[in-house]
């Protein structure tokens, strides 16, 4: 019902949300209203979600707005990550002392770039126009760069900087595939207005310039993948998780990867359209086994945890990415593993950044024995860590069987080996700094006096709450999946040309 | 009148690649900025609208007046040498550009076929500039300089944009404006922070972050 009102009130409230947020008087007033703004929100796409699934699609302002099956998986995963990290904020911010105290300023700052963010992502998923799509990309780059450095530090400086400028050049580069991509409709067929609409590009009856379309997608494929993290233009990714505020890596992880992937996807209809399966196919076959391959050799050697967790990213997002490129069923794989991937890395983080508030350290070593010192966050850690490295009977370990027999489905059979071996690789180095963390004997004395504070309950009900509700839909989701849930899957699989 | 253009944006270019001094360099990308600006008004032969008059108008103010004037500031306001500080020297520097330049050519031979519309030194200007604004990135040392570098390549894709896609919509233009506006805004204050915290502006400094 109204669902296409519904996609200007979701734009509207949070950008409402991001300028009261300067005007609040308390920091837990902003922690407070993000929340409450990322709810309301979670509310409107599930309403658009359901116009979409009943009608097909869902359009407003003429046109310039379209969301169809596959924008609005997207748009669920992303509030829902979005309502997880910022009730995680609240938690994490409420223990942030000395020189990184959630002071006003702080909480201003951080209030209205957060929900900023969320509007330049929702702009992203929700416009039709590929080049107000571009706009929106670049505009999360601007807007999270100073999250990163909530705390401006030497490290955190340095990790912003490096994000800005590798960013902000692959999105120029995206915006070369941009105007290559209109200009293949052009040439073809006379100069229409509405060359950057993506239904007008992705619909049957136009012609594209087959070169053009070719230099298009590849470089949107590199622009894009830049932000995506694919290897090897992942560089920017794993500073800029591991200095960033948790709740920050939590959402660039869960969701600003995946963001950018989309944009990726979007120009896969026309590029098959122009250039036949094959080339698109191949192209993210590549780019995802490699990623696989290259965080699989970075996960082996890392000492932090945030850095671990960053290098799991870009393996994930490489696994996405090959399952795009393998026909229906893996279509329908890397779908549902986008939703696993983004609630149980987001939840890793939140247990990460927790364990390293009390122990004073994100280094793997310092956080041995967390099982002990915290019971809550402990068990949040060994959690999300199993269910990523893709342990049954979480969803990950679904979503990348599924992915496996589209693999043997398609006769890829050297990508699958190389999966595998990569997936065993990070299996064991991922379990054996887990066992440590986890059960080992704790090395560090604990800092902020967390230590006479009784284990799992300084956090209360809201933490209670973010790790069952994030635990219990990845247990579900494993051991179930609805029947309307892989309806919804099948139909966005379908918008990308793949009917499963 | 597109031949001075191009002549004029091959020139900086090289100009830009050769100066040992940020203010030069800030000046001859104010000159690109309002020479490019002048692309719409010229490219098409099809009357020139309202749209094309505030898609100049705006570039022109924005990279031509804006930009250097917020870069000459933020120079003046930080503490560092007013050298480029090359990884690369100069002189290879130059050679680079040669060799970019003939490539460039090459490759607007290879696209020309499929993009009839677009005029040929336009399109050789574009990858060009392009080119250097990506080596000026990678190339030198002064954080302002990285924004100079991306300011040129932001030049290159504008040029390229304008010849070749004729009816982009107003409001993405402007889209893409903003963000330019934002972004040249949002780097000179992460470089006053790099400034004030490292006492300089040299990214080669920024490397404690690694594997």
């Amino acid at each position: 019902m109204f669902a296409d009102y519904s996609i200007f009130a979701m734009l509207a409230l949070a950008i409402l949300g991001a300028l009261v947020c300067l005007a609040l008087p308390r920091p837990r007033h902003v922690l407070r209203l993000i929340v409450l703004v990322s709810a309301i929100e979670l509310g409107l796409a599930a309403n658009v979600w359901v116009g979409v699934l009943g009608n097909g699609f869902v359009t407003a302002a003429d046109g310039w707005f379209y969301i169809d099956a596959f924008s609005a998986f997207y748009l669920i995963v992303l509030v829902l990550v979005f309502l997880l990290s910022s009730a995680f904020a609240g938690v994490y911010f409420a223990h942030e002392t000395g020189e990184h105290g959630f002071t006003l300023t702080v909480a201003h700052r951080f209030g209205a770039l957060w929900l900023g963010s969320l509007t330049a992502m929702m702009l992203v998923l929700v416009s039709n126009n590929l080049g107000i799509m571009w706009v929106g990309m670049e505009a999360t780059t601007l807007l999270s760069a100073f999250l990163i450095s909530l705390h401006p530090s030497r490290l955190s400086l340095e990790a912003m900087w490096k994000y800005l400028i590798i960013c902000s050049v692959g999105i120029a580069f995206a915006f070369i595939g941009t105007i290559f991509a209109a200009a293949s409709v052009q040439t073809a067929g006379g100069i229409p207005a509405d060359a950057l609409f993506w239904t007008r590009l992705a619909s049957a009856d136009v012609q594209l310039d087959p070169l053009l379309m070719k230099f298009a997608f590849i470089f949107i494929l590199v622009g894009y993948g830049t932000k995506t993290g694919l290897a090897p233009i992942h560089s920017w990714l794993p500073d800029a998780h591991s200095q960033a505020p948790t709740p920050v890596s939590a959402m660039f992880s869960g969701f600003l990867l995946n963001t950018a992937l989309y944009c990726i996807m979007r120009f896969v209809p026309p590029a098959r359209h122009a250039l036949g399966a094959e080339f698109t196919n191949e192209l993210l076959i590549f780019f995802g086994t490699l990623s696989i391959l290259v965080a699989a050799g970075f996960i082996v050697f890392q000492r932090d945890a945030k850095r671990l967790l960053a290098y799991h990213s870009v393996e994930h997002l490489g696994i996405i990415t090959l399952g795009f490129g393998l026909g229906p069923l893996g279509t329908f794989a890397a779908l549902f593993h986008t939703l696993n991937h983004s609630v149980c890395k987001s939840l890793a983080f939140f247990a990460v950044g927790r364990l390293g508030q009390e122990f004073g350290s994100h280094e793997m070593h310092a956080l041995s024995g967390a099982l002990r010192a915290d019971r809550l966050w402990g068990i949040a850690l060994l959690g999300s860590v199993l269910a990523l490295i893709g342990v049954a009977p979480f969803s990950v370990f679904m979503s990348e069987y599924q992915l496996l027999r589209a693999a043997a489905g398609a006769g890829k059979w050297l990508v699958l080996v190389l999966f595998l071996a990569a997936s065993s690789v990070v299996f064991l180095s991922a379990l054996r700094h887990l066992i440590d963390m986890a059960y080992g004997d704790p090395k560090l004395p604990m800092a902020d006096g967390a230590a006479d504070a009784c284990p799992g309950a300084q956090d209360g009900k809201a933490g209670i709450l973010i790790v069952v509700s994030a635990i219990g839909l990845l247990v579900l989701l494993g051991l179930w999946m609805p029947v309307w849930f892989s309806g919804a899957l099948v139909s966005a699989a379908a918008v990308l040309g793949a009917r499963v | 009148m597109l031949d001075t253009i191009h002549a004029i944006g091959l020139v900086s270019c090289f100009a830009l690649l050769g100066t040992s001094r940020i203010g030069a360099c800030i000046r001859w990308l104010s000159l690109q900025g309002i020479v490019f600006g002048l692309v719409p008004l010229l490219a098409h032969d099809d009357g020139i609208g309202l749209r094309v008059m505030l898609l100049a108008g705006g570039n022109i103010a924005l990279k031509g007046i804006i930009f250097p004037w917020v870069l000459l500031r933020l120079r003046s306001r930080t503490l560092y040498p007013r050298e480029v500080e090359p990884f690369v020297g100069f002189v290879a520097s130059i050679l680079f550009g040669i060799i970019a330049l003939g490539l460039s050519v090459w490759l607007a031979l290879e696209l020309k076929p499929a993009l009839p519309h677009a005029p040929f030194l336009m399109l050789e200007t574009a990858i060009f500039v392009i080119s250097i604004g990506l080596f000026m990135i990678i190339s030198r040392r002064s954080a302002l300089m990285q924004v100079i570098g991306y300011l040129m390549f932001e030049n290159g894709i504008f040029v390229f944009g304008v010849i070749t896609v004729v009816e982009t919509p107003l409001l993405v233009e402007l889209g893409v404006l903003l963000d330019a506006f934002v972004a040249v805004f949002v780097m000179g204050i992460a470089i006053f922070h790099i400034n004030r915290e490292f006492g300089s502006m040299d990214v080669d400094q920024l490397n404690a972050l690694r594997g």
